[in-house]
Formats: structure tokens, C-alpha cells, sequence
């Protein structure tokens, strides 16, 4: 299938993904919904309110990534369509980072105008109850099942090289943080702490712009065709060494430089190679070619350009990365 | 239905119960022990018949006799100020106020200087009256939202 890597279990992994986002959805809109009716004067129970919405973006994403990266290649995107999920990311860590800035802002003015929360009773069930400890409740409803979903799709995320789904993990995982700021927020404001509560939103703010920074380097990155890089953990991948490996190993390679960018949740690879001898070359390419592939499920293509010497641009490839 | 929800109502009512029993949640400029030890609640009054009438020598209406019992379930007489809503408002920013009341609906504009009550009734037209306390003084405004509440629950069980 066009799209995903070609790993036995790939199509199960999607499904559960697909389920797994699904989830998310209706997850997040529950405790936003649940929020929204407890938030009463809280700067922290705005703020993980408007944290919830934003994590609303990488399971959308990954389901418009998921319909459009899978159109077949035309005239018109003769490479396909596996970027627009980088485009849409680039999008998502952008406003991450705007929205992190005004909360930031948001709280930061609270204290700075010494803003006293008002948090008040809530009618339910025939009593009336503090509202704070309603918003603790659904605080530790949108943190605890979160952790759980984020390690599954972390899992799913890991084989399917899908970035999009990677980083939902990684919000759902830090979730927990900014609850527990935001709890801790308001077992302040019960002992009287006016201050605890918007102390916690700007908590939870940097959180979120810390988040939103770390996504977009990795987003621009992936557009600007950065060497890849591990979708978990961010460290460089084995596959342009394994390639470069590889080639070099046939007896008809003299040298050889391999570039492998990221397409989505794909890699392709691009290996220009001075040949030691021109016989039977086309047949030696195509082998080499095909033989590739096996080594990683993810390469999606690997094309072979022979030349007598590197191009100027290509050899500095090899260079090493400036000091700046 | 009932009965899924039952855990949860219990844990709800047991946590607010032990929480209540430390006194959480407290007030950060601690109106209620102010008015404990005073004996005295002070209330800011803006005429807005029928809801608030300060023409006579004490003020009368619905919210002044609301505002009398609650003071009467914490052991307080009222302290009555009149005046325009803004400058009612501004001294219940400054604590110079505990309560401000003048037929305020839920929407009202001072929402973000004052804190908000729940609402006691419901008008003809539909909006939800309320009254204003002190900002952030939120074990005041927990009683005053538990007295309006009760009272709410009254009146909607008798019409």
C-alpha cells in the first residue's frame, strides 16, 4: 500500500492508530467539554483548557495527513503527496507557539495586576461543591487516561515512522505535567494562594511553547530535508550509513555518496556513485536498487545516478556541519 | 444512570466534606473570618426596583432580604452602603465591601472586576440574577453560592 512502510504488521499498526486517534478525539473534546464547565476564575483551568484544544491539532493532522499522503503521484505533484503532513506541522507548531506566547502573556498580567481568582460553589447532584475540586477531578480525567493513550501511540508511531503520531504521543505523555501544575494551582488557591493559580498557567504556558519549539525544528527540518532522523527519540538515523555500506560494497562501486531524506512517514534515497567499471551497468544499478529496499521497510525508492566525479554540491555532502 | 454515578458523588461529597472540615477553601484577604469575628456583613446596595428599592430608611426588595438572611446564617448583621454601581464595585475591589447587590443578571459587565454569584432566580425574561462579592474571595463566595443555591432550590419547589 502506498504510503506506509513495508513492515508485516503495517496495516494493523495503521488501524490501531487510526482507532487511536479517533479516541483522542472524543477524549479531548469529553475534558474540554468537562473544563469548560468548571473553569469558573481560573487563569490554570483556562490555560489547560486551551492546551486541550491544541492537542486537538496532531490527531486531525495525522488523520488529513493519512487521506492525502496516500494520492497516487500525478502531472502536477510528480513526487506525490507524502509533504503535505510536514506542511500541515509546520502549521500546527507555529500556532503552538502563538498560543503559548498569549497565555504566557495572559497569566504573566494576572500576576503582575494581582488578579484574585474567583473559583465559587457549583450546584450538582442537590449540593453545592466547591468548584475547585470539581476542576481537580476533571484535571486528573484528562491527564491519567492521557499518559496510557500517549504510550500506545507511541508504539504505533515508532513502526509506522509516522512524525505526526509521534508527537501526539509526546503531548498526550507530557499532559500529565500541565495537570499537575494546574492541580497544584488550585490546592493553592483552597489555602488562600491567589497567586499559585496563575503561577500554574505560566507554568503550563512555557510547557506549551517549549512543546511548540521543539516541534517546529523538527518539522522545518523535515521540509528542508534534513538528514532523518528517529521519529522517538530524534537521533540520526542507521539507513544513509547502511546504504552508503552497502554500495560500497559492490565490487563495480569505486565511491559512492548516499542522501536520504524523509517523505512523510517514508525515506527515499538518492546515491550518486563513480563506478570502477562501466560493464553491464544499467543491470548492476537496477540490482543494486532493488536489492536496497530490503534493508530498511521504510525506503520507499533509491535512485542510482552513476557519474565519472561528484558534482560540486553533491561531495559537500560529505562536509561536516559549520559551527555557528 | 443513578447508580453509575453514585461512586463518583461519594468520593465528590467525601473529599468536600474533609476539605470543608481543614476550611478550604480559605480566602486569600480572609473576608469570612472578618465577618465571624465582626458580627457584620457589609453590603453595597444600587437601586434597581424591583430587585433593589433604597429609597426608604433601610433598603427593601428581594436581593436586601437575601442578603439579610445570609447574614443571619453567619451570625451578622448587615452593614449597608449605597450608591452607583461603579463606585460599589471599586470598594469591593478594595475590601471596603463584602457584597454588592442591584438586580446584576449573570452577564453583567463587572464580571471580570467582581466575583459572581450563582444565580437565585430567574426572570420573566429569562436572565439569571446574581450578586457580586469581593474577587477571589472564594470560602465567602462558597457560602454565599450554597445560601443562593438553597434558596433558588426553594422557590423553583414551590412555583
Amino acid at each position: 500500500m502506498r504510503g506506509i512502510p513495508h513492515v508485516p504488521n503495517a496495516e494493523g499498526q495503521l488501524r490501531s492508530a487510526r482507532r487511536l486517534a479517533w479516541i483522542s478525539i472524543v477524549y479531548i473534546f469529553s475534558t474540554i467539554l468537562m473544563l469548560f464547565f468548571v473553569m469558573a476564575g481560573s487563569q490554570a483551568l483556562k490555560t489547560e483548557m486551551t492546551g486541550e484544544f491544541l492537542s486537538l491539532i496532531p490527531p486531525t493532522l495525522f488523520f488529513i495527513g493519512d487521506k492525502i499522503s496516500r494520492r497516487e503521484p500525478n502531472e502536477r505533484y510528480p513526487f506525490g503527496y507524502e509533504r503535505a503532513v510536514s506542511a500541515g506541522y509546520i502549521g500546527a507548531a507555529v500556532a503552538l507557539i502563538g498560543v503559548g506566547a498569549y497565555l504566557l502573556f495572559d497569566g504573566g498580567m494576572k500576576l503582575a495586576t494581582q488578579e484574585h481568582p474567583t473559583i465559587g460553589g457549583f450546584p450538582i447532584v442537590g449540593q453545592v461543591v466547591w468548584t475547585g475540586w470539581l476542576g481537580i477531578g476533571v484535571l486528573l480525567w484528562s491527564s491519567i487516561p492521557a499518559f496510557f493513550l500517549g504510550r500506545a501511540k507511541r508504539r504505533a508511531a515508532e513502526t509506522l515512522h509516522d512524525k505526526t503520531l509521534a508527537a501526539d504521543a509526546e503531548i498526550n505523555a507530557a499532559d500529565w505535567q500541565s495537570a499537575a501544575a494546574a492541580i497544584i494551582g488550585l490546592i493553592g488557591v483552597s489555602f488562600g494562594l491567589w497567586w499559585a493559580d496563575a503561577a500554574a498557567a505560566v507554568l503550563i504556558s512555557l510547557e506549551i511553547i517549549h512543546s511548540g519549539w521543539a516541534e517546529l525544528r523538527t518539522a522545518v527540518g523535515d521540509v528542508m530535508d534534513r538528514k532523518p532522523q528517529d521519529v522517538l527519540a530524534k537521533k540520526d538515523e542507521e539507513l544513509p550509513q547502511l546504504l552508503t555500506d552497502f554500495l560500497r560494497r559492490q565490487p563495480w562501486v569505486d565511491d559512492v555518496i548516499v542522501r536520504v531524506r524523509e517523505r512523510g512517514r517514508e525515506f527515499t534515497a538518492e546515491a550518486h556513485v563513480v563506478p570502477a567499471s562501466e560493464d553491464r551497468l544499467v543491470d548492476r544499478i537496477t540490482e543494486a536498487g532493488s536489492k536496497a529496499r530490503e534493508i530498511d521497510p521504510r525506503l520507499a525508492s533509491l535512485t542510482i545516478a552513476p557519474v565519472r566525479q561528484f558534482p560540486e554540491d553533491v561531495a559537500k555532502a560529505r562536509n561536516p556541519v559549520p559551527a555557528d | 444512570m443513578r447508580r453509575a454515578l453514585r461512586p463518583s458523588t461519594a468520593l465528590i461529597l467525601g473529599s468536600s466534606i474533609l476539605a470543608a472540615s481543614c476550611g478550604l477553601p480559605r480566602d486569600p484577604e480572609k473576608t469570612s473570618e472578618r465577618i465571624a469575628s465582626a458580627h457584620e456583613l457589609r453590603v453595597g446596595v444600587s437601586a434597581n426596583p424591583p430587585w433593589t428599592d433604597d429609597s426608604g430608611a433601610v433598603p427593601r426588595g428581594i436581593e436586601p432580604d437575601l442578603a439579610r438572611r445570609f447574614a443571619a446564617t453567619m451570625g451578622a448583621h448587615v452593614a449597608w452602603t449605597r450608591g452607583s454601581e461603579t463606585t460599589l464595585v471599586q470598594a469591593l475591589k478594595h475590601h471596603e465591601l463584602d457584597l454588592v447587590i442591584g438586580g446584576f443578571d449573570k452577564k453583567t459587565q463587572w464580571s471580570s472586576a467582581a466575583g459572581v454569584s450563582q444565580p437565585f432566580t430567574r426572570d420573566a425574561d429569562g436572565k439569571k440574577h446574581v450578586m457580586l462579592a469581593a474577587a477571589g474571595e472564594n470560602r465567602f463566595i462558597l457560602a454565599l453560592d450554597r445560601f443562593l443555591t438553597a434558596e433558588k432550590r426553594r422557590s423553583e419547589a414551590s412555583a
